[in-house]
Parts: structure tokens; sequence; C-alpha cells
């Protein structure tokens, strides 16, 4: 027997109308779990992204003491450009380290801004790699060089906010998940809640003859209702966040924020995935629900 | 249209339902099964409806074995099967008309034949002026005669009812019963399970006495208490047929 769509939608509604403290409770629940999954998806994307982009960059930044003699940073200079696997240098003076800084940082220093000046700030040498993995070779020799500070290359950048994303996203990841769970709760205490408000209903549909299809479909549909509902949310965060990455990023083309932006496509990809969790998470809870508490 | 061979129920406490029952009620009968509380006019019903299985013997209800039955097939066999209970089990927050419509729309029943056939099926059981009412504001009476109007409108082969007039005053009792008989009359098979001496006395169709889950009379024309019938030392109907007309006790 084919189920009429229409009787089905003004069942589903009439229940998610009665119970719908519940119904808002369960979505929001939803709503934030699936939100955390979002954005867990959308910071591993942005930082795969930015990954990508600077291993195709500058590979190695050998620093300078602000106070070391010219002699020795051309010493430096030298022996780096003869070596095979670089392909090339660029020196940037104090200056222009301490202006592309406070660029970056962009008035974030405040009251302290007043202390750092170009004395203070390192020159560099900027080093392009033929190989990026030799960068850390690279680092090893010219740590201890007369009038070196520090050499920073990207994998190191890369490995520690690898693990500081690892980190976050497993953070986000266990909190969606509880939170996942309790929406799955909810839901199957909202659809509990609405079987055993329709028992007399139900009752009276198994005597006429309704089909046990037919009894359970408007339950099953509040369920998904509840959990696309929550992740339309979700979707709508998702698309926030992009939105709020990209006008924070907008002209700092060198920024690692810039190098994070996610493409269209990308974007969409992860609000399909928080969709298909929505979807899940509203047809289990019902399926559930419906299978313990509705005696068909 | 109703066979039951041996059949026999017993509950997880222990109790014996319904012991040893064998009958059968043929297609267009009026049958009022009758007994004391407990006898097993219940778990005869549900045994009917296939809500429950029982535990020996076989039942089959409009050419159908119950025990073969799959589960997904049951809606379609109660489909064949209407229903009235003494507590009317009506929807309070529909309509006359909406009650009586539920049972076509939840099979699926287009709307054009919902439109049809509830009107005319309230007008049979003399509501056909009170279709926008509530049940609540219906007498006991009324909202029995929209019960039976549900259980009747999509034409079932057969009419279960289990206390119908449980509720009811003996006028109004007199007055569902009779409509039992107009529905009977269309040719559905009707099976009344009560407690009412009154209507079965009134009504003198075949009564089908249990006491303790068993059979003790299977009576054409009866009367609900065998000792306050003259005829009963002869019982009447077709003795030929063996199990008819007969005082078992």
């Amino acid at each position: 027997m084919a189920v009429p769509m229409n009787f089905v939608a003004r069942e589903a509604g009439s229940n998610l109308w009665r119970n719908r403290l519940m119904t808002v409770a369960a979505i929001l629940t939803v709503a934030v779990s699936l939100s955390l999954v979002g954005a867990a998806l959308f910071l591993r994307q942005g930082v795969s992204n930015a990954t990508t982009e600077w291993q195709h960059g500058v590979s190695v930044i050998v620093w300078f003491h602000p106070s070391s003699s010219i002699t020795e940073q051309r010493a430096v200079g030298d022996e780096l450009a003869q070596l095979s696997y670089v392909k090339s240098c660029a020196y940037r003076t104090q200056t222009d380290n301490y202006n592309q800084g406070k660029k970056y940082l962009n008035g974030l220093l405040g009251s302290a801004s007043s202390a750092v000046t170009p004395a203070v700030t390192p020159a560099s040498d900027n080093c392009v790699l033929k190989n990026p993995d030799e960068a850390g070779a690279i680092a090893a020799a010219f740590r201890n060089q007369p009038g070196v500070r520090n050499v920073s290359y990207p994998s190191q950048a890369i490995h520690n906010m690898e693990n500081v994303t690892r980190t976050v996203q497993l953070a986000f990841l266990i909190v969606a998940l509880v939170l996942l769970a309790s929406a799955s709760a909810l839901i199957v205490n909202t659809i509990r809640l609405a079987i055993f408000s329709r028992r007399k209903e139900v009752s009276v549909m198994k005597l006429v003859g309704a089909t046990n299809w037919f009894i359970r479909i408007p339950f099953m549909l509040e369920g998904l209702v509840q959990g696309v509902a929550g992740a339309v949310v979700a979707g709508l965060v998702v698309l926030g966040l992009d939105w709020r990455l990209n006008a924070a990023s907008a002209g700092h083309f060198t920024s690692t924020l810039y190098k994070m932006r996610l493409t269209g496509g990308e974007v969409v990809l992860i609000i399909v995935a928080v969709g298909i969790v929505g979807l899940l998470v509203g047809t289990l809870g019902s399926a559930f629900a419906i299978r313990r508490f509705l005696d068909t | 249209m109703i066979t039951l061979e041996n059949v026999t129920k017993v509950y997880k406490t222990g109790t014996v339902a319904v012991k040893d029952l064998t009958f059968e009620i043929t297609k267009g009968e009026f049958v009022f099964i009758v007994g004391a509380s407990g006898a097993g006019k219940s778990t005869l019903m549900s045994l009917i409806l296939r809500e429950e299985l029982p535990d020996k013997g076989r039942i089959w209800v409009a050419g159908r074995d119950l025990a073969r039955l799959p589960h997904w097939r049951v809606p379609y066999l109660r489909r064949n099967i209407g229903c009235v209970f003494q507590d009317f089990r009506l929807l309070s927050n529909k309509t006359v008309f909406e009650n009586v419509a539920f049972a076509l729309q939840v099979i699926g029943r287009p709307r054009h034949q919902i439109e049809r056939q509830v009107p005319q099926v309230l007008e049979l059981v003399g509501l056909g002026n009170k279709m926008r009412d509530l049940p609540e504001e219906l007498s006991g009476g009324e909202q029995q005669r929209v019960a039976i109007a549900r259980a009747f409108v999509n034409r079932p082969l057969i009419l279960i009812a289990d206390e119908p007039t449980g509720n009811l005053d003996p006028t109004t009792s007199k007055g569902i019963v009779q409509l039992l008989d107009r529905v009977n009359k269309t040719g559905t098979t009707v099976v009344v399970a009560t407690h009412d001496a009154s209507i079965v006395n009134t009504m003198r169709k075949r009564v089908l006495e249990l006491d303790n889950g068993e059979v003790v009379r299977d009576q054409s024309r009866g009367v609900y208490d065998v000792e306050l019938d003259d005829s009963s030392a002869q019982p009447v109907g077709a003795r030929s047929k063996g199990r008819r007309g007969t005082v078992l006790r």
C-alpha cells in the first residue's frame, strides 16, 4: 500500500508541535554537536590547505642575532648559496622584518609595540629549497653558526601546527560525539513521548488494519526532521566560519589564515558531510525509539 | 468464516484462558459469546484478531490459517474484521466524521471514496446530522454508534464486538444491538461477547457459552442463561450439524 505523504506529513507535524519543547531541545543539541563536527572538518581542511601552500613556498629562514655583524651574516649567506639543494636565498634587513611583522601583528601588540623596534628585530636569510625535505639538515647545520639566532623551517611549523590542530580536532570530535549521543537520546525521548501521546491512535490504527510501516513512518519522519533541522543550523555555522575566515584573511596573502582558506567545493563537501551525519542521527534515533517503544 | 479447532491458550502465569475450543461460525451468522468474567471471552476475541497466537490448535479466519499468517500480513487480515469495544476507543480530538474517516485513511483509501462512504455509514447508524460533533458532545449510545460506523465503514467480512453495551443503559443497548443486527443483515458475520442477558434474550441468536475457557453450550436461537429457557431441555437449532444446538454441560 502506498503511504499517503500528506497524511504522514500532517501526523509528523502535529507530533512535533505537540512536543515542541523537546523538539527544539533535540534540534539545538543536534545543531551544536554537528557544528562542532563541521568546525573540526573545517579546521582539518584548512590546515591541510595551509600545509600544501607552505610546501610550495619558502622552505628555510635563518634568523640572525640583532647584534650579529655584517661579516657573520655574509659568511652564512655565502655558505647557503653554495649548497646544491638551495634554489635561492633572499636577504631581509632588520627594517624589512620589522615592517612585515608590524603589518602581520597589525596593532595586536598594543602598548608593547613601543618596545619592538627595528634595532631589536632580527635580519634573516629566506631560502627556497629544491627539496623541502632538506630543511631539517640546514637547520641542524646552521643553528650553531656564529651570528645565527635560530633557523625555522615550515615543516617544523607545519609539525607544530598539525600537533595543535590534531589536539583541537580530537577535543572537538570528543565533545561532538558526546553531544551527538545526547542529541540521539533527546530524539529517542521525543519520539517516545510522541508514541505515548498517540498510543490510542496507534491502537486504533492497528485495529483497522494500518500496516506497520504506515504507523511507523510519521515517527521516522519526525526524527528525520529533527536531525535535518539541526544539520541545517550546523551548515549555516560552517558557512559563517568560512565567511569569517575569508574576512579575517582578506589582503593578508602571506598569513596563515589566508593559506588556510577553503574553496567553495570544500565548504560544500563539509556541509554535505554534516547533513549526512544529521540524517543518520535523526533516522537511527527514531528507528531505535520505534523498535523499543512502538509495539506494532 | 471463523473456525477454531482444539484451540488452547495458556498465559505465562500458567492461567488457562481457553481450553480445547472447537467451533465454527459461518458466513453471515450472528453469534453471542456469553460467560462470566474470566471465562475466556476476551482471549477468544484476541485470538480471532490475531493479537495473540494459541499454544495449541488452529484458527481460520476469513479463509486464512492464523498460525501461518506472516506478521506483515496481519494488518490485511484486520481489514476484514471490524472491532467494537465497551470503551468506544474514539479519538477525542477528531470529529465524528474524522473518526470514521480515519479508519479509511490509514488503509490508504482515496479521498473521494472517504467522502462518499463516511456519510453513508453515518446515515446508516443514525448520526448523519452529527458528523461535525466531537465525541465528548455525544451520548454514550451515540459514541458507540460512531464506533460501529468506524468498524463497518470498510465493509468488513466480520464484525466483532467486545461488551458493546457494557457502558450503556438498557434502552440504548437495545438500539445498539438492533444496529448490529442491521449490519449483520448486510451479510457481515457478527460476533458479540457480552454479559448483557437482556439483549441476548431479546435477539434469540446463536449463543456460545464459555466457562473456565471451555465451550459449555452452543445453542441456536439461544438465551443468556439456559436454566431460564423453557426450550433448553430440547435445544432448538440444527442438531444435524452436531455442535449446533447442543447443551454440552
